[in-house]
């Protein structure tokens, strides 16, 4: 359990706290986890978050880590292109319980709190694998505390039923859809008439599909809410397979907010070195029993920004620059 | 070459002439495409000298008119390394039309090289290069026509293209998926260096990198912190390597290889033995403390090329038991990554020769 899940999570932080719990963690993991032992020998402290032991979220694809104790339930898989290898990252009782809430306390900030049904635009097979769940019902599931029903609403065909939307709609006068990014954008833009309907959307995944598409933000927001009840919001946020329960989302200025049990440095590619600037995105928060992916060096480049935001948010923000780009690999065509 | 009589369709001296004009412009410029490193080798493979040589290995002892067999098909893909253009000079020489299929990119080294060298020197008037899928029915075309066939690429695209029908009388080369080894007895400073330079062309992407080091009854931890010593302050590697080092150290260590980075994440050095699971990555150099025979039976079953620092006496005590292994080439550690008409164990060069023998 986690105190600074009582706090707002875009209120003042704690950071003496956080430092503490994730030190406490740490070395909760380094004990259970001797694989994580094997690659930090030497930790035994951290003076400031800077300094805490990190997992790099490549190890993820090779490497299936637990941590012993943990009341571990299901495999949670990442979605990959055909080929490549896939994360895979234990789930575990105790943490889903925290995850949830965490996922619960930073949406419902973002898309309020009242309970509606929720449009999922996946395949309700995809709920159906035992002991392993994707990343994009993972994602989906984190709305459902705040949700009256689910309702996936993609076809084995990839296109949206759209009769079940339209009947959820003749029900109901509030609606939440979740999506990836780009299925949302491929999948709701040829909507029937839904006038008047008050729908936030959220969604994840990233922007490199719309970007090679060549389509805008404004364009992306515009087009989805066009003839929605002005109430309507589209919520974007960023958040990592590895790291169930933590989302950022991007606010009006343009920013990614960091919930208070959470933190995010950048550092230096080369000299893994924090930086100001520019550089590899660390994400750390409080909540991971299961497995040691409460620390992770992503692949996600970003910058941490000082200061408030002009939304109004306190805390720690930071700004997402795309992914450390891909190098080409020469050799005998068999790399 | 007094043995041999030879019936190109062009005279070979002069053909020479041209390779040392295209050699004396590649010393003055080097095409974006390449590396420093990937160039400086092509500029000493295109010496005269090692040009001469496969035909001086041509007559074998015997009188041999050598005729050109017929058209070559290459099959190229998008990454491979060097071997392509090094493949297209040596076959340059035999006289053979010559069509390259090269990867759908166009910035491949093979067409980048070829492009150069024709700017320079009349040197491939009998190569085509073309550029397509391998679902293009230009495949099928190239198998049915050419006396040779020779393929670059991994086992699945080896087999496809080994599937395609081709004359009875033509005959396949397919360099599929091959690793290398280094095995070293000593561990001064000289050999370290080498075995730096060797892995810094490729990491271990080449079928001619070393994907592992084998100190022979050494100490694989003192190999690996001075080899970190010495690891030349070069060029930062992409950012994508970079952050790859940092993961890949890591999965060594939790396989349990004691594991570090060079500076500014380079590369990783992981010491251990020869029972732990590799970590597979571009720039990781696993080394191992083994015994010969724990080098042996450990061997990947696609082992190439042996680069080694062993003592001629010791080497050859060794060969008769390397030849029960898949291993093509044993070759001094810095010479891993020569290519010559003999590879992996076929003589493909002189294969674009028919040979007639000639009895007094």
């Amino acid at each position: 359990m986690s105190e600074l899940l009582e706090l707002p999570p875009f209120g003042p932080r704690d950071d003496a706290r956080f430092l503490a719990e994730m030190t406490e963690l740490t070395r909760f993991h380094l004990e259970a986890s001797p694989e994580l032992r094997r690659m930090w020998p030497h930790w035994s402290d951290a003076a400031s978050v800077e300094e805490l032991p990190f997992v790099h979220v490549g190890v993820f694809k090779h490497l299936l880590l637990r941590s012993r104790g943990a009341s571990h339930q299901r495999i949670l898989r990442s979605s990959g292109t055909s080929g490549a290898a896939t994360s895979q990252i234990a789930l575990d009782e105790a943490s889903s319980e925290l995850q949830a809430r965490s996922s619960v306390a930073i949406l419902r900030e973002l898309v309020g709190p009242e309970r509606t049904p929720l449009l999922v635009l996946d395949r309700a097979a995809s709920l159906r694998q035992r002991g392993e769940v994707s990343a994009r019902i993972a994602a989906a599931m984190s709305l459902r505390p705040l949700a009256t029903e689910i309702l996936f609403v993609l076809g084995d065909d990839d296109r949206i039923r759209w009769d079940a939307v339209l009947d959820a709609a003749s029900r109901h006068q509030h609606l939440r859809v979740y999506g990836f990014t780009s299925v949302l954008w491929q999948a709701w833009t040829a909507r029937p008439e839904l006038n008047g309907m008050r729908i936030d959307f959220v969604h994840s995944g990233g922007w490199k599909k719309l970007e090679a598409a060549r389509v805008t933000r404004e364009e992306f927001d515009g087009t989805l809410l066009h003839g929605l009840a002005k109430e309507s919001r589209v919520v974007d946020y960023y958040g990592l397979v590895e790291q169930v329960g933590i989302v950022y989302p991007l606010c009006a200025a343009g920013f990614r907010h960091v919930p208070a049990w959470a933190a995010v440095i950048a550092r230096d590619p080369w000299t893994l070195e924090p930086v100001r600037e520019v550089g590899m995105l660390q994400s750390m928060n409080v909540l991971p029993r299961g497995a040691p992916y409460h620390s992770v060096l992503t692949e996600d480049l970003g910058r941490v920004v000082d200061g408030g935001c002009a939304c109004g948010r306190q805390g720690m923000r930071f700004e997402l620059h795309g992914r450390v780009p891909k190098a080409e690999t020469r050799g005998c065509a068999n790399v | 070459m007094s043995d041999l009589s030879l019936l190109l369709p062009f005279d070979l001296e002069e053909r020479l002439g041209r390779w040392r004009a295209v050699q004396r412009a590649m010393t003055r410029q080097r095409p974006e495409a390449f590396t420093r490193d990937e160039w400086a080798y092509l500029i000493s493979f295109v010496d005269e000298r090692l040009l001469r040589a496969p035909f001086e290995q041509l007559s074998g002892g015997s009188r041999y008119l050598a005729v050109p067999r017929g058209p070559i098909a290459v099959w190229l893909p998008n990454n491979v390394s060097l071997l392509g253009p090094l493949t297209l000079i040596l076959l340059s020489l035999t006289g053979n039309p010559i069509r390259v299929k090269a990867g759908s990119r166009a910035d491949d080294l093979a067409s980048a090289f070829v492009a150069y060298a024709r700017g320079v020197a009349d040197v491939f008037n009998y190569v085509t290069v073309e550029q397509f899928d391998r679902t293009d029915p230009r495949n099928a075309e190239m198998a049915a026509e050419a006396k040779v066939r020779i393929a670059f690429g991994g086992d699945e695209a080896a087999r496809a293209i080994d599937a395609l029908p081709h004359p009875l009388d033509s005959i396949g080369f397919y360099f599929a998926d091959r690793t290398s080894e280094t095995w070293i007895e000593r561990t001064d400073d000289e050999t370290l260096r080498t075995l730096a330079r060797v892995f810094a062309i490729y990491g271990t992407a080449g079928c001619t990198s070393p994907r592992r080091v084998v100190v022979l009854d050494g100490d694989a931890r003192h190999v690996r912190d001075r080899l970190a010593e010495l690891w030349p302050a070069a060029r930062d590697v992409a950012m994508h390597h970079a952050s790859q080092n940092v993961m890949v150290r890591q999965w060594a260590a939790a396989l349990g290889w004691d594991a570090i980075t060079t500076s500014r994440n380079g590369a990783v050095l992981a010491a251990g033995d020869a029972t732990l699971e590799l970590p597979r990555s571009l720039f990781v150099l696993p080394i191992v403390t083994a015994s010969v025979d724990e080098a042996l039976a450990t061997l990947p079953p696609n082992i190439q090329t042996l680069g080694h620092n062993l003592e001629a006496e010791r080497r050859d005590a060794l060969l008769p038991r390397l030849a029960q292994t898949a291993v093509t080439r044993v070759v001094p550690l810095g010479a891993m990554h020569h290519f010559g008409a003999l590879w992996d164990g076929w003589e493909f060069w002189r294969s674009a020769f028919r040979m007639i023998e000639v009895q007094p």
